[in-house]
């Protein structure tokens, strides 16, 4: 599904990935792990199509297609999703509106019909209540005022309305209590199939107790310098990542 | 030897003179004072940011081509008086007006009763504190107009939709307009006023505006300035409001090769509560320039003003923001805000707040930003779908709904959303 190969991407000049290469399947779940600035966010960007990166070298496919050939717009019709570690804050633009247009503009995408204001309406009270947000959050600006913890569900539940295949999760968990990340993580389970893939970011083994992986692996330095299986998560979260020195010397 | 300018105010007054407007000394005076009135140019502070001299070298006519209907020109589902003009001239055809019964005296200049006469001889030309050579040429020649008069009491409840239409040919098209609005003690008027054009003709319009509220009276008046990229508006609009009376005015500007938007409001009385915003939303070439005065002469009075500008392609904006609080004006609550977004990289916009406060115990502030649109916010709805033209309008319209907020007039809310939105 997904197949990302020697990818360099830089920004102002500084490469920050530096030969990435990750294959995805259909259904599977990989998790990335890695220190603080080693690129993890700047993998979601560039798949996501920002615009402030520059890709130097490598190729993505995502479904057969050449991904970053693909606008933003087109990458969410084609099936990709990420849930940004910092949601923005969009006043003015209301999350109804937002999401309505959203969920239409894709659908449009994929040649499905668009959907009417009572069928939409239904959708969005259905995906609210599989991440349990609350109704009031949809009435405001998007993320506007948002606690962590709700901008980090109403990702989710944005996840949820717009059925993507492939849905990069970046540190969703962080900020998450608890009772949200239980509730986080249920909404993702329910919606796994052999269809639908996840690349979860994350600093945290807790996360992936509830969502297990089928694979990890450990970015430094922008490249993927170890893969294992879920289990590679649990040492990580013994050892931290001293180790990664010694590996890979600067 | 007449100068150049000289020569092109001479052949401006020509064209735009006519014999109709007869009768009060407000007219002759102003075209006494016309002999030596000079054209505005850039070294004047008032006009730094706006050349005018362009407007008068034209060779004007002030005849235009055939407008058979209004059809596309109408504000959907606002219900009440159309007026119509037609290059400048009342459209008798396509106007009906009359809808508020006794409780407003509505009628196009040369239309006149002979109540809405004396209105217009005892205040017409009232409110003009500051003569120049536009204000002048309208008051001494402008034989058309809306002369509008609430009687104390009265709530005119339906909308007065007042539409230009301006259909140049190949020669240069020049009109005036007049409006004068007097709302009486405790009475209430709308007013939607829009400006169209047909055809790429260019064409010149010359209006001045004078809104009188009485105590207690209500006013809420818009504008849509909607021509073509070849129209040129002169606007001045004054307004002087009484004890306890309420303005809300918008003015909307698209459209214009050259568009400068005085508005002068005088807090008259105690209490006065004035809401003025605006937006423009302008690309190309235009140069559009907005240019306010709030008088605050009297204590416990509230002015708010909000003007929103997206500027793209190499158009220019400009924004003067003057707020004058007089000495005995205690407890005066004046704000002032202006926010633009650039599209472009040639795009551009001048702002100018000017405050000169007298009294000691006042709350005035002003604020002023010029950016770029948020490019974080579009990417976040460009990753969940949205194409980018589309991102961008609800950004544009985000940016702007908040100086609309206190429309009472649905339609027209509903009209200038869509106007909007559209515009890019
Ligand atoms: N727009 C940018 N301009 C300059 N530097 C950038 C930009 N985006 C990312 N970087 C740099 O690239 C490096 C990788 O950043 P990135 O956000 O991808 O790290 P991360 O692995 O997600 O870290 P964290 O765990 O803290 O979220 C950092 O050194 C960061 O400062
Ligand atoms: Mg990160």
């Amino acid at each position: 599904m997904l197949s990302i190969n020697n990818l360099h991407a830089s920004v102002e000049g500084k490469e920050i990935l530096k030969g990435l290469s990750l294959e995805i399947k259909p259904g599977e779940v990989h998790a990335i792990m890695g220190p603080n600035g080693s690129g993890k966010s700047t993998l979601a960007s560039v798949l996501a199509g920002k615009e402030d990166y520059e890709i130097t070298d490598g190729e993505v496919l995502f479904h057969g297609k050449d991904l970053l050939d693909l606008a933003p717009e087109e990458r969410a019709g084609e099936g990709l999703f990420l849930a940004f570690q910092y949601p923005v804050e969009i006043p003015g633009v209301s999350m109804t509106n937002f999401l309505r247009t959203a969920v239409n503009s894709v659908r449009e995408y994929r040649g499905q019909e668009v959907l009417s204001g009572g069928d939409f309406l239904k959708l969005m009270r259905e995906k609210q209540a599989i991440v349990e947000l609350d109704a009031n959050l949809t009435k405001r600006s998007v993320n506007e005022g948002f606690s962590g913890g709700e901008k980090k569900r109403a990702e989710i539940f944005q996840m949820a309305m717009l059925e993507p295949t492939l849905s990069i999760l970046d540190e969703t968990d962080s900020g998450l209590d608890i009772d949200a990340l239980r509730i986080v993580s249920e909404a993702v389970n329910k919606l796994r199939s052999p269809e639908r893939s996840w690349l979860v970011i994350t600093h945290y083994q807790r996360l992936l107790d509830h969502i297990v992986p089928d694979f990890v692996h450990v970015l430094y330095k922008g490249k993927i310098v170890k893969s294992g299986g879920k289990e590679l998560a649990l040492e990580l979260e013994e050892k931290g990542y001293d180790w990664l020195k010694e590996l890979n010397p600067a | 030897m007449a100068s150049t300018i000289d020569q092109h105010k001479a052949s401006f007054l020509e064209a735009l003179q006519t014999s109709a407007a007869e009768g009060s000394s407000a007219r002759t005076q102003a075209r006494e004072a016309l002999e030596t009135l000079e054209v505005p140019t850039r070294k004047w502070e008032d006009w730094k940011y706006t050349q005018v001299r362009d407007l008068l070298k034209a060779s004007y006519t002030t005849s235009g081509l055939a407008v058979e209907s209004t059809e596309g020109f109408l504000i959907p589902d606002l219900e009440g008086d159309v007026l119509v003009f037609v290059n400048g001239r009342f459209s008798p055809a396509l106007s009906t007006f009359g809808s508020n019964g006794d409780n407003m005296h509505i009628a196009p200049m040369g239309h006149l009763s002979e109540l809405l006469s004396g209105v217009v001889d005892t205040h017409l030309g009232e409110l003009i504190s500051d003569s120049n050579i536009f204000t002048a040429t309208n008051t001494a020649y402008a034989d058309q107009g809306v002369v509008i008069f609430v009687p104390n009491g009265k709530i005119a409840e339906h909308p007065i939709q007042i539409i230009h239409i301006n259909h140049p040919g190949a020669e240069a098209l020049a009109s005036q307009h007049r409006n004068l609005f007097v709302v009486g003690k405790h009475a209430v008027a709308k007013v939607a006023e829009t400006y169209f054009s047909i055809g790429e003709g260019t064409s010149f319009r010359n209006q001045v505006d004078e809104l009188i509220v009485l105590d207690n009276g209500e006013l809420e008046y818009v504008k849509i300035e909607n021509e073509s990229d070849q129209a040129s508006i002169m606007g001045h609009t004054y307004g002087h409001l009484g004890r306890d009376s309420k303005i809300r005015m918008f003015t909307l500007t698209f459209s214009g090769e050259l568009v400068r938007n005085n508005l002068h409001l005088k807090l008259a009385g105690e209490n006065v509560n004035a809401q003025l915003n605006g937006v423009y939303l302008i690309d190309g070439s235009q140069h559009v320039d907005n240019y306010t005065k709030v008088d605050h002469a009297e204590p416990h009075c509230y002015s708010n003003e909000l003007y929103k500008g997206i500027i793209t392609g190499s158009a220019t904006g400009v924004f003067s923001g003057y707020i004058h609080v007089w000495p005995d004006a205690q407890k005066t609550n004046a704000f002032q805000s202006n926010r633009n977004i650039l599209l472009s990289d040639n795009a551009n916009m001048y702002t100018k707040p000017q405050l000169e406060i007298y009294a000691d115990d006042v709350k005035c502030s002003h604020g002023a930003t010029t950016g770029r649109i948020d490019e974080g916010a579009i990417f976040y709805l460009r990753a969940r779908g949205i194409p980018e033209l589309e991102a961008q309008k609800m950004m544009i319209h985000a940016f702007t709904m908040e100086t609309v907020e206190s429309l009472s007039m649905e339609p027209v809310l509903a009209y200038i959303e869509e106007k909007i939105t559209g515009r890019f």
